[in-house]
């Protein structure tokens, strides 16, 4: 029994534990939450550009020593503006567009990193590192968390008005055009802390993959995002522990467990709607 | 800024250059289909559903032109079958590839020992370069000019107009099919030199690049492997300068060189409208 | 019917173009129902009909893009198809004659490159449409009854003895129309058989036979017969506009409701 209880709690026993679990069920619990509506708005793919658009920024605030978040930020920002520039090229189509801007802002990310004499750990910029989560880091992660779902609950009228009938929504004095930017915004800041614990590259399965495990069970809006960000933080759990006793990297595997739920969620038949 | 002739007198500098230029040429030329028919996502996504193939050869000693071909063509066919090449908004692509890169990375903290292992799998190397690298480029140059000339029209046409030409009673599906394929099998010819993650600079951005400035698809092809080769001599050159992979470079290079060439034909055409 | 010798499929007696009994629909459900009608060499057939009362599915189930959902249907390969959207690219790197020319890759094999000939049937092509001067002209920069007429010489090179064409009028001036008009005369002289999709009431009466869609076959026969006002009311419903109907042929024009 003392050696379950121990496997259990072990790896919660040190600041550095404690940190990383607070980070990854925050970001999974807005991850898992704002997933519903990334789903609903087909935002899948943009929300993909933007994460590994935002590298140069990560690499750089590494560089100079600014807080990893003040760089994701400020790559997304660069990485939307490059984004929305080349989604204008008619002669190029969008999704070849995205893919060139993805492309050189990838290269750009790695030469800023590779050209140094120390290298700025690509790989945990890449593929997060939830164990080097700092105390005022995990305090800034908490507060945009706490914001965001604010703004969610507030927003929760408007999304469902214009996510169900965008062109009557203005009648309803809703504006959808406004209520769009307001979720790539929520969007834009969910990416920008969540590259922090799982990486540029891996922190869209925070966002995508508690709403797809959910998808077809949930019945309600509401449902759904409960029910995402609690699988979420489920998943997020299960990978730490699986990289403390596994002795595996951490992002990789809080990525996996959730991209396990995904699966599991999507293949398990759907109950018969109780009459 | 080091001299470019100096830098040709080591071999490894040689056989990397010999490279690029193979690999440009595949690139110009399967660059010109893929900008067509619209499969940059797909090219991208060939190339890093790979990396934990990569990872599980390089700790096991398979060669890795064979785990990445493998995996590569697995996704191309499911791709087929399936019958969209485009981004997947329902999300099923997209955790694909995140679940690869997080797979990837979590084999290699478990199989490779340093950091310096994925970053090579992921934005390729100037130094490892071997024989068989430039060998398995070789034959995708080679196979790229073959299905070009072959079916060059066929993909014209369905890429011009998809319903008309199967109509036409033109193999659409299987043209489809083969092109799919050869852009898996030359990603990989290109994963030892650009890294999984940057494939596309190779195979996409120089063909995209072309495409603004070729007037039909000769051009297109002609102008889309000279500046595949162009960009991929000068970013190696990059690359040895600054001391960084040559996948970034390369990159960043074409990338910027798009962005010029797309800002000027914009400008001219809006002043030759106005 | 006349099944001579020279239907394509050397059957005696079959003709290039029928369907029997035929319903078809998408994801099960019927959006057209029970048609019949056959069309023979030198046979010109105007098929009219509301939009959404299954002209392009009567099409795309000829074509066999459609499985039938009862009946049958037969259509003598090969087959040369203008469609109606202009879902070809126009940002695309071709001309006009690299578009004639793709006619080519359906004759013979595809696989061989576009010889001598090919080229100069592709010119010929779009001399008979009236584009010759425009052979090298980027496609994307043609107006959109020249881009109509360019796919017509790509249907053209193509050769074959059954053309479908939808809508081929949409959208083209009067004296591109004019021109389509006489090339299909020259066709049908030819002993092709032309399956034409059309608003154009008046146009139709120029054709052998008529056949009226509303969802079901309305009527198919000359256009005496399907073009009276009876027929054309059953077809169109309330989507017409009757200009004349004392003493000669009912005058009459189809009000067309265009969703852009």
């Amino acid at each position: 029994m003392d050696a379950v209880a121990d496997a259990l709690l072990d790896p919660w026993r040190t600041g550095i534990g404690l940190r990383a679990l607070a980070e990854v069920a925050l970001v999974g619990a807005l991850g898992g939450a704002l997933g519903f509506w990334v789903l609903r708005y087909r935002l899948v793919y943009g929300a993909e550009s933007l994460a590994h658009g935002l590298l140069p920024g990560l690499v750089l605030a590494a560089v100079t020593g600014l807080p990893l978040v003040a760089g994701a930020a400020l790559g997304i920002v660069v990485a939307a503006v490059l984004l929305a520039l080349a989604a204008g090229e008619e002669r190029t189509g969008p999704d070849t567009a995205t893919a060139i801007v993805v492309t050189g802002l990838i290269g750009a990310g790695g030469l800023l990193a590779f050209a140094r004499a120390v290298p700025a750990r690509l790989g945990d910029l890449l593929f997060g590192d939830p164990l080097a989560v700092g105390a005022s880091e995990l305090a800034a992660t908490a507060a945009v968390v706490l914001a965001a779902v604010a703004a969610l609950v507030i927003l929760d009228r408007p999304l469902t008005a214009v996510a169900f009938d965008p062109v009557g929504a203005p009648a309803l004095g809703v504006r959808p055009a406004a209520v769009r930017l307001a979720l790539l915004v929520l969007l834009a800041a969910t990416v920008a802390v969540g590259a922090r614990g799982l990486g540029n590259l891996l922190v869209l399965a925070a966002l995508v993959a508690p709403a797809v495990a959910v998808e077809r069970h949930a019945r309600t809006p509401a449902t759904a995002m409960a029910a995402g960000a609690l699988v979420a933080v489920a998943a997020g759990v299960a990978g730490l522990y699986a990289s403390y006793h596994a002795e595996i990297a951490a992002g990789g595997a809080v990525a996996l467990a959730l991209c396990a739920a995904a699966a599991i969620g999507r293949l398990t038949p759907r109950r018969a709607p109780a009459r | 800024m080091p001299s470019p002739i100096d830098a040709l007198e080591l071999p490894f500098m040689r056989t990397a250059l010999a490279e690029v230029v193979l690999l440009g040429a595949a690139g110009g030329l399967l660059g010109a289909w893929i900008v067509l028919r619209e499969l940059a996502f797909f090219t991208h996504a060939a190339g890093t559903v790979t990396f934990p193939g990569l990872v599980v050869a390089d700790a096991t000693g398979i060669a890795p032109q064979a785990a990445g071909a493998a995996v590569a063509l697995a996704y191309a066919g499911g791709v087929h079958r399936a019958g969209a090449r485009r981004h997947d908004e329902g999300a099923a692509t997209g955790l694909l590839l995140v679940a690869a890169l997080a797979l990837g990375v979590v084999l290699a903290s478990d199989l490779l020992d340093a950091g310096a292992g994925v970053d090579r799998l992921l934005f390729g190397t100037l130094l490892g370069l071997g024989t068989g690298d430039l060998v398995a480029g070789a034959l995708a140059a080679v196979a790229a000019l073959a299905a070009t000339l072959a079916l060059g029209p066929v993909w014209t046409a369905s890429a011009f107009d998809e319903d008309g030409s199967r109509a036409l009673g033109l193999p659409v599906r299987r043209a489809d099919g083969l092109l799919l394929a050869l852009v898996a099998v030359a990603v990989v010819a290109a994963l030892p030199a650009v890294g999984a993650l940057l494939v596309t600079a190779v195979f996409v951005v120089p063909a995209a690049t072309a495409r603004l400035l070729a007037r039909d698809v000769r051009e297109l092809l002609g102008l889309g492997v000279a500046l595949a080769i162009g960009e991929g001599v000068l970013g190696l050159y990059l690359a040895y300068w600054l001391d960084v992979s040559p996948g970034p470079a390369i990159a960043a290079l074409s990338a910027l060189v798009w962005g010029a060439v797309a800002t000027a034909t914009a400008i001219r055409s809006r002043g030759a409208r106005g | 019917m006349s099944g001579t010798a020279r239907t394509p499929e050397g059957a005696a007696g079959r003709a290039p173009v029928e369907a029997r009994g035929l319903t078809v629909g998408y994801g099960g459900r019927a959006v057209l129902e029970d048609v019949t009608f056959a069309a023979g060499p030198a046979e010109t057939v105007a098929i009219l009909g509301p939009n959404g009362g299954g002209k392009t599915t009567l099409l795309r189930a000829l074509l066999g893009e459609l499985v039938p959902l009862a009946g049958s249907v037969h259509l003598a390969r090969p087959v040369a198809c203008v469609a109606q959207s202009d879902r070809t690219r126009l940002d695309f790197p071709v001309s006009a004659l690299d578009v004639a020319l793709m006619g080519a890759l359906a004759r013979g094999r595809w696989w061989r490159r576009p010889g001598r000939s090919d080229r100069e049937a592709a010119r010929a092509a779009l001399e008979r449409v009236g584009l010759g001067a425009e052979a090298d002209a980027r496609f994307g920069a043609l107006s959109g009854g020249q881009r109509r007429r360019v796919l017509l010489a790509r249907a053209l090179v193509q050769d074959a003895q059954v053309l479908l064409l939808d809508e081929p009028f949409a959208g083209v001036d009067q004296a591109s129309a004019q021109r389509i008009v006489a090339l299909f005369a020259e066709l049908r002289a030819e002993g092709r058989t032309l399956l034409v999709t059309t608003h154009d009431i008046e146009g139709a009466r120029a054709f052998d036979r008529v056949l009226c869609l509303n969802r079901r076959q309305v009527c198919f026969g000359p256009p005496g017969e399907c073009l009276g006002r009876a027929a054309l009311e059953a077809t169109y419903g309330s989507e017409i506009v009757v200009l004349e109907d004392e003493g000669g042929p009912t005058r009459a024009i189809t009000v067309q409701h265009h969703d852009r």
